[in-house]
């Protein structure tokens, strides 16, 4: 055995540690205080599950838990295919392809409080400027974010607007790192693009594509800011996300032992949706 | 010079070489800083209110830190519930005394007040099971401002300013519909807060309706009985069917602009918005009336607003203390009423500045004060009631069954203010 074993160790220590303190104790406080409550003078008071089967008895959480589950079956493949269109479309070098590839990032320069905020204004029903521009082209006014029909389609297109970009630069780079040669290959034995898409790029995105479907699920299960900024859950609970709900209970109802219940809840729906996508991306026996 | 006066000079040098050393760090100890979470109202209403308490307090300085309306509940919770002593002073929402001294983020301030100085319904805001826990820092009176250009246009006769003749509110939605033009975002009447209970709760009053249990615990039976049932439909109306509220205007600082813009005929505001809107829109020509009412019901306005709080683990009492006491005193009030006219709650004031009260304006809300005024709610869990509420009826703007909707939000009152029982 190797003398200095350690080595890897020493350096990956600094990580381990801030990985530690920053998420994985986080994650051990939550699910511990999930299991006590609060008494009005601060105290904590162990109840035992009393947090979650208040929860599961309570027709509420179920409907958010649907809304949440609704939201995320839209947002992470369509945001995966957006992200995969758009890095399909600048992969080539073309002309112009610097700047498009700069613009499709810009709004991963924008902080999503900043986005939301934005948005929130532009679609405003009575003053935004979307509405101006649709009167002024003759189209009916729009509620946006105000119609319980059209509020999560909207915050799915704002999310998307925003992360779209972000999860591109990682399929771009999948794209990017295949051989030419094997795309000349294909070429020369008569495969047509589409061939060349289904049968060459797709399974050798797996990886990337796993990662960022994984990696995209999480980020939505845990969207709070456009719903906080913009509907606070509403209309009629059309954007009632499970973050939202967690921070209802913990800020607003001064109910942290049920905030704490409903995070260790989402860590878990997350962990079992990401097992189910990565098996889902596995690659196929004896592939690379 | 002989000995005896060579050692006194001595002496002397000694003693003012010891006094200069020490009076730097004397003089440090001696100035406080209090920390102070404030609403986030603009510099010009706050900091001169600050710099006057400083001017006339030298040893005491204040760091002052101003928070959004939207966010200033949710960041005051993280702070207090640290159980620090961080903030040593901060703004308290009247509704919201008993949700903090319940929890134990209030002090006592009875030993600091003289209740004698106060008006009746300032002091009830105030107090939890007996005992001051706030300082009245205003109170507040909604009326109904109209823009005299717009009725003029549309050949309506705009409301009287006398409460005697006050407008119910079948007549503002029937001269809302004749001044509204929603294609052309132009609107007949909107509330100022248009999600909050403070401004809506008045509407199912109206009809006899009781917003919770006299304990203060139970919402069911009360918030979701008949009478706000029929009083937001009502509303509800104003957004759905008749059209003449735009829909979605939840910034109560959006919805002054849409009236000062003429963009709406009548705003139902606060007395605080007569001096915006004359700063902001000098060219516009608008008119004062009282709050309206249902035809069958009884007129009912709200009130209730600011007041401070100290943290009662502040180490710094004495300071605190100078805080209550000189911010409540006479002088102080007659500047935060001239920076910010709410309601005053110090009786002098309405007697040192009488000549401003004298307008329509002023005469309305002292009347409603003497015979309409109603305060929110009493509860220690007004927090979670008024989060509840606001969010229901910002979802009845959209539409969908009002008696469900608040059933559902009663259930969730109950559940949340079960933890008060």
């Amino acid at each position: 055995m190797n003398a200095r074993w350690w080595v890897p160790f020493a350096f990956l220590a600094p990580a381990l540690v801030g990985l530690a303190i920053f998420r994985f104790a986080p994650i051990v406080i939550a699910a511990v205080g999930s299991l006590f409550g609060t008494t009005l003078r601060g105290e904590s008071v162990f109840l035992g599950l009393r947090n979650y089967t208040e929860l599961f008895a309570d027709p509420s959480f179920w409907s958010t838990v649907s809304t949440t589950l609704i939201f995320n079956l839209i947002i992470n493949p369509f945001q995966v295919v957006c992200a995969m269109g758009l890095a399909l479309l600048v992969e080539r070098p073309t002309r112009f392809v610097h700047i498009f590839r700069a613009s499709f990032l810009l709004p991963m320069t924008v902080s999503i409080a900043l986005t939301s905020i934005i948005w929130a204004i532009m679609l405003d029903p009575t003053l935004g400027p979307v509405n101006g521009f649709l009167r002024w082209a003759g189209l009916p006014a729009q509620r946006f974010f105000r119609s319980p029909d059209q509020a999560l389609g909207t915050l799915i297109l704002v999310a998307t607007w925003k992360g779209a970009g972000y999860w591109m630069v990682f399929l771009l780079a999948g794209l990017l790192s295949i051989p030419k040669d094997l795309y000349e290959s294909a070429a020369i034995d008569g495969a047509t693009g589409w061939q060349r898409f289904w049968r060459l790029t797709l399974p050798l995105m797996r990886r990337p594509l796993a990662f960022v479907l994984v990696a995209d699920t999480a980020a939505n299960f845990l969207l709070f800011a456009p719903v906080y900024i913009i509907t606070n859950g509403g209309p009629n609970g059309a954007t009632q996300l499970l973050m939202f709900e967690a921070y209802q209970a913990a800020f607003a109802h001064l109910n942290h032992g049920r905030s704490l219940a409903i995070s260790t809840i989402i860590l878990a729906i997350i962990l079992a949706i990401a097992v189910v996508e990565l098996r889902l991306f596995r690659p196929a026996e004896g592939s690379a | 010079m002989n000995d005896l006066a060579r050692r006194r000079l001595l002496q002397g040098g000694l003693a003012a070489g010891a006094l200069a050393a020490v009076r730097p760090s004397a003089l440090a100890q001696q100035t406080t800083t209090l920390k102070v979470v404030w609403m986030g109202w603009p510099d010009n209403q706050v900091l001169p209110l600050m710099a006057e308490f400083e001017k006339r307090n030298p040893t005491i300085k204040l760091s002052v830190e101003r928070m959004p309306f939207s966010q200033l509940f949710q960041a005051l919770e993280v702070r207090l519930n640290a159980r620090s002593g961080d903030p040593d002073i901060f703004i308290v929402d009247s509704p919201l005394t008993a949700s903090y001294a319940a929890r134990g983020h209030l002090m006592e301030l009875d030993s600091l007040i003289d209740n004698n100085r106060f008006s009746a319904g300032g002091l009830a805001a105030a107090r939890f099971n007996g005992k001051l826990y706030s300082a009245p820092f205003g109170s507040s009176m909604q009326v109904l401002y109209y823009n005299k250009a717009m009725f003029k246009a549309a050949g309506i006769e705009p409301p009287a300013p006398e409460p005697a003749k006050r407008w119910t509110w079948e007549q503002v939605v029937e001269a809302g519909r004749k001044l509204a033009k929603p294609a052309e975002n132009i609107w007949g009447f909107t509330f100022e807060q248009q999600e909050r209970p403070y401004q809506l709760l008045p509407l199912g009053q109206s009809l006899g309706g009781k917003a919770l249990s006299d304990d203060g615990l139970k919402a069911t039976g009360f918030i979701d009985g008949p009478a706000f049932v029929e009083a937001f439909t009502f509303m509800q109306k104003m957004y759905t069917e008749w059209k003449i509220s735009p829909p979605g205007q939840f910034d109560p600082a959006l919805t002054p602009e849409l009236f000062g813009s003429g963009k709406c005929a009548m705003l139902l505001g606060g007395t605080f918005v007569y001096d915006t809107l004359k700063s902001k829109f000098p060219n516009l020509d608008f008119g004062v009336a009282p709050h309206p009412y249902f035809a069958k019901g009884k007129p009912v306005t709200p009130t209730g607003a600011w007041h401070f709080g100290v943290n009662p683990r502040s180490t710094q009492k004495a300071a605190t203390a100078q805080f209550v006491r000189d911010m409540l005193s006479d002088d102080m009030n007659v500047t935060w009423f001239k920076l910010r006219p709410y309601v005053p709650t110090v009786k002098a004031v309405w007697q040192r500045e009488a000549a401003l009260f004298n307008t329509d304006l002023w005469r309305i809300a002292q009347s409603e004060l003497d015979s309409t005024a109603l305060p929110r709610p009493a509860t220690p869990g007004f927090r979670e009631y008024e989060d509840i509420l606001r969010v229901t009826l910002r979802d009845l703007q959209a539409g969908g069954n009002v008696a469900q909707a608040l059933t559902g939000a009663a259930q969730k009152m109950d559940r949340e203010l079960a933890k008060y029982k």
